[in-house]
């Protein structure tokens, strides 16, 4: 029971302010990160800023696209989408060119980009239909083994190539999906015996010394200062020094003097913090808080639940990085590869962020036409 | 968490309606993890401010010492005693070394030392940051500078530095009057703040006397650095250095130099005075030291090796050690006996070699003895005899008196650190450091320069400048520009010159002819002062070396206008006349040759 093709200018009129702050928020973000990596990366040879104008051009138009597209059409292709998007994953992960330790990256006319981010949206895309599908009267009840199954796929490739950050990141999508879909406390629970399970499996097998450097130095910042302990205490003495209103365009001393690691990708919010205080943390966290808050008003606008658990589980990828990236470098996680949304340098994620963002605000503006 | 469905069928708003419920619920959850990531930035960027601030600070600045000369040291017409010299050091980035053991092994093979030393020497350092070069060796060679320069791209972990050491040009000539160097104490470098590690301070002579104002002020340069330690950009702040002052002695290198040579292979003390002023000409004591060995840093074993020398080199023997005078003192009891009428210069005595007095037999050095001798005899031929007799007759309070008077028995005031007072005994000193009363059988030891009676050659020299200028204490200074007017010391002029007179007597015809020379009217006094107290009387030669007497001369010239005072003394040296008076009239020739020569 999808609905006929939906008239175009009926829809028009349904553009509310969800969408204007949803989009407004994601590009005054987007600025902001332009002028803190242009500070960033001053003194690098490659000019971070332009690419980064490039990457939010290219995003605007394929966030536009993405709110041109009906998304039942693309949940009803969902499967072959998620097939594809793993299939090239896989293809990169085992035959594509390594940078900086890992297998991720292919090249899209001189550009980098990493399937990864396009799997995630394949991903939410497969698992907002298969959850909705299972909220019908005659639906299987263990529809949570088989949501699992379709994450487990590229979690594996991602985390062998080796993305840990990227991988971990499906986590609380898959948690924030399975919940709003109604997640049983007894499956949640064997979910959790599952992924202890898997989790020290990881560890014991899977993960490399620097890696596991990295998780144990969080719960040891004195010792080895010098090692992995040595980027959570430059980021937090960048934080920390910039004070109420920071240094000031170009000032940080800690971004600039090369004592922060990567400051114009993970670190983005670091050199932030340093040059601009706390007062340009909240004003950030707050673009951050408006976004999602709206992402939120998409999702509770949708009028069909396949619409409602694409935007959550959209809204759960950003929520997960923002949390996970703002928390890494005040030092209350460990250090792992997680950008910040719409903030950090970096081509194709900015482009998944973009795209969640036309997504949701074609569920948003598609409220009234799918029942 | 599913809202009951009151009607039990299937509606897709009902599912949305609990799909709703669960997505604000999580939306609360995210809400409570946001405001803790908020709370640790306002923990961080508020509360803990100022501790970051200070962080980012030691992270982006680093200060630089730059340092300051140390002044060099001249003798009195300009020319260099102390200097400094470039001397390159090496240093190690213990960062950039791949493997430590074998960076080590490489630097032992050029610098032909043990590689567990140099080890040692890094495990000095242990405490310092990694990426922080540190101190390897000190002193290299230019090829050894050269082969680190070369090997660069292999071992980029050696850096060359170069530095200033000391350098004292005439070593073992200037060492007691110039000083040496060493590492301050920990206390030291807590008590003076302008004191840097690495610095080294004065430790005796001129080095220690000037040190404060020989070091200058080091500089100090606040330079941004990243994260590698690259200097970045301009200085934030610089404070240049002031180079040390340096300093003019009175020294006159050419009478000090050979007046070291003189004593090369003896133990004594040389000191060369002008009598007008106290302009100290020259101070050597012998056996000397390299104060070059101590520009460097010095081990312990080396250290040691310098101070339990034989000899004790490190002694500045023209000031700090005191030796009976021996019959140099009959200048003070002929100056006292005059000066208090207590003394008829006609009245004669008569030595035959030995004379009675408190029931004991005292014995003129001469055994024949002198016959019949006035005053002027007496000093001439230094008869003992004359001066046991004057001696009792004088007194001890007034020989003591006198003795301090002209400078003997208390400090002469020289600037140099460390010197000795002496001991000119009397009466009460006997009561109250000894705890008995004076013996008055001493006063006759004491007259011919025995019994407690301790003095420097130095003090000598000031006794004796008083007899060449006229009358007056002066006060010797090593530092240029330092002299103090000479004090009248309020003796009768006619007594000063009847003992000048006497003195240019014995020189001319006496016990001082070893030091009579064609170039300058010379007058002098010998002395030869027994070591240990004898019952029988044994040759001074046949004594082991370590009780031999030591010899006495001091003098001046020329005798009507006198412009230098020399006292030579020999530890052990024998008879003053023959193992002292020779080597100032070496002395004195040298110096007025000279002088007449230009």
């Amino acid at each position: 029971m999808l609905p006929r093709e939906p008239d175009r200018w009926h829809l028009l009129r349904r553009v509310r302010s969800v969408t204007w702050l949803l989009a407004g928020s994601a590009l005054a973000l987007s600025v902001i990160g332009l002028v803190v990596i242009s500070s960033a990366s001053a003194d690098m040879n490659t000019d971070y800023e332009v690419r980064q104008s490039a990457w939010i051009v290219l995003g605007l138009l394929v966030m536009t696209a993405a709110a041109a597209v009906d998304y039942t059409f693309l949940l009803r292709y969902a499967f072959w989408i998620y097939l594809a998007a793993v299939a090239v994953l896989a293809a990169v992960t085992f035959f594509g060119h390594e940078a900086g330790g890992a297998r991720s990256w292919i090249g899209i006319g001189g550009f980098g980009g990493q399937p990864s981010d396009f799997c995630k949206i394949a991903t939410v895309l497969l698992l907002a239909r298969h959850m909705a599908e299972a909220q019908a009267p005659v639906a299987p009840r263990d529809w949570l083994w088989a949501a699992s199954a379709f994450v487990v796929a590229p979690v594996l490739l991602i985390a062998l190539q080796p993305d840990m950050g990227g991988a971990l990141m499906f986590v609380p999508m898959l948690a924030a999906m399975a919940i709003v879909a109604g997640l049983r406390l007894r499956s949640a629970l064997i979910a959790l015996g599952v992924a202890a399970m898997v989790a020290g499996a990881i560890w014991v097998f899977a993960l490399q010394d620097y890696q596991k450097d990295r998780v144990s130095s969080f719960f040891r910042p004195g010792a080895d200062p010098l090692g992995s302990g040595y980027q959570v205490r430059q980021s937090r003495i960048a934080i920390g020094s910039g004070q109420m209103l920071g240094k000031g365009y170009g000032e940080g001393t800690q971004s600039n003097l090369q004592f922060l690691p990567t400051p114009h990708t993970d670190f983005v919010f670091a050199v932030l913090g340093e040059e601009y205080g706390f007062m340009g943390v909240t004003v950030v966290l707050g673009l951050l808080l408006l976004y999602l808050g709206n992402g939120v008003r998409a999702a509770l606008a949708a009028r069909d639940p396949a619409g409602m658990l694409l935007v959550v589980g959209l809204l759960a990828f950003i929520a997960g990085h923002v949390l996970y990236n703002t928390a890494m470098v005040v030092g209350l996680l460990p250090i792992t590869g997680i950008p910040l949304p719409f903030l950090s340098y970096g081509g194709s994620f900015m482009l998944f962020c973009c795209a969640a963002t036309g997504l949701m605000i074609r569920v948003d503006v598609q409220r009234f036409v799918n029942i | 968490m599913s809202l009951r469905n009151p009607t039990g069928e299937y509606s897709v708003d009902w599912v949305l309606l609990n799909m709703a419920v669960r997505l604000r619920w999580l939306c609360g959850v995210l809400g409570v993890a946001l405001a803790v990531v908020i709370g640790a930035y306002w923990y961080h960027q508020i509360i803990r401010a100022e501790h970051y601030e200070r962080l980012a600070e030691n992270n982006r600045l680093r200060v630089l010492r730059l340092d300051a000369p140390r002044g060099l040291i001249y003798d009195r017409s300009g020319r260099i005693l102390v200097e400094n010299t470039p001397t390159f050091r090496l240093m190690i980035d213990r960062g950039e070394s791949a493997d430590l053991g074998a960076s080590l092994a490489f630097a032992a093979g050029i610098l032909g030392r043990e590689e567990r030393e140099l080890r040692a020497a890094l495990e000095r350092h242990r405490g310092v940051a990694r990426e922080v070069p540190v101190l390897l060796a000190e002193d290299l060679e230019l090829t050894q500078v050269a082969r680190f320069e070369v090997s660069e791209p292999e071992h980029p972990e050696f850096e060359i530095s170069t530095s200033r050491r000391r350098l004292y040009r005439h070593s073992f000539q200037t060492a007691h009057v110039v000083g040496y160097l060493g590492e301050p104490t920990p206390a030291e470098h807590d008590r003076d703040d302008s004191l840097a590690a690495g610095d080294l301070v004065g430790r005796s002579g001129v080095e220690l006397l000037r040190d404060r104002r020989l070091r200058g002020n080091h500089g100090e340069r606040i330079v941004v650095v990243d994260s590698r330690g690259r200097l970045m950009g301009e200085d934030v702040q610089r404070a240049d250095a002031e180079p040390g002052e340096s300093v003019t002695l009175t020294i006159d290198l050419r009478l000090q130099q050979l007046a070291e040579s003189l004593l090369a292979d003896k133990a004594g003390a040389i000191v060369a005075l002008d009598p007008r002023d106290g302009a100290v000409r020259a101070m050597v004591s012998s056996p000397s030291f390299d104060p070059n060995r101590f520009a460097g840093r010095l081990s312990q074993e080396d250290w040691d090796r310098i101070v339990d020398a034989p000899g004790k080199p490190l002694q500045n023997r023209a000031i700090q050690n005191t030796y009976p005078p021996g019959s140099v003192f009959k200048i003070v009891m002929a100056v006292a006996g005059l000066a208090e009428g207590l003394l008829d210069p006609e009245e004669r005595v008569y030595c035959n070699g030995a004379t009675r007095l408190y029931d004991r037999r005292w014995r003129c050095w001469q055994r024949r003895g002198h016959g019949f001798v006035d005053l002027r005899g007496a000093l001439q031929h230094s008869c003992d005899v004359y001066f046991y007799r004057q001696g009792v007759k004088i007194g001890i309070e007034v020989i003591a008196a006198y003795a301090r008077r002209l400078g003997l028995g208390g400090r002469t005031g020289v600037e140099l650190p460390g010197e000795s007072e002496g001991l000119v005994p009397d009466s009460e000193w006997s009561r109250d450091r000894r705890g008995y009363p004076w013996y008055p059988g001493e006063t006759v030891s004491v007259a011919i320069g025995q019994g407690p009676l301790l003095t420097s050659p130095l003090q000598v020299a000031v006794m004796t400048a008083a007899v060449a200028n006229g009358g007056f204490r002066v006060r010797p200074y090593l530092v240029a520009g330092g002299g103090e007017p000479p004090e009248p010391l309020g003796l009768d002029a006619e007594v000063i010159a009847f003992v000048a007179e006497a003195l240019a007597n014995v020189v001319a015809n006496g016990t001082g002819r070893g030091a009579r020379t064609p170039v300058v009217a010379v007058a002098g006094k010998t002395g030869t002062a027994q070591v240990v107290a004898q019952e029988t009387w044994i040759r001074s030669e046949d004594l082991p070396p370590d009780q031999a007497d030591h010899a006495w001369f001091t003098s001046y010239a020329p005798v009507d206008a006198p412009e230098l005072v020399v006292v030579v003394f020999v530890e052990n040296g024998g008879r003053g006349s023959e193992a002292a008076a020779p080597l100032a009239r070496e002395l004195l020739e040298d110096h007025f040759g000279a002088a007449a020569g230009t």
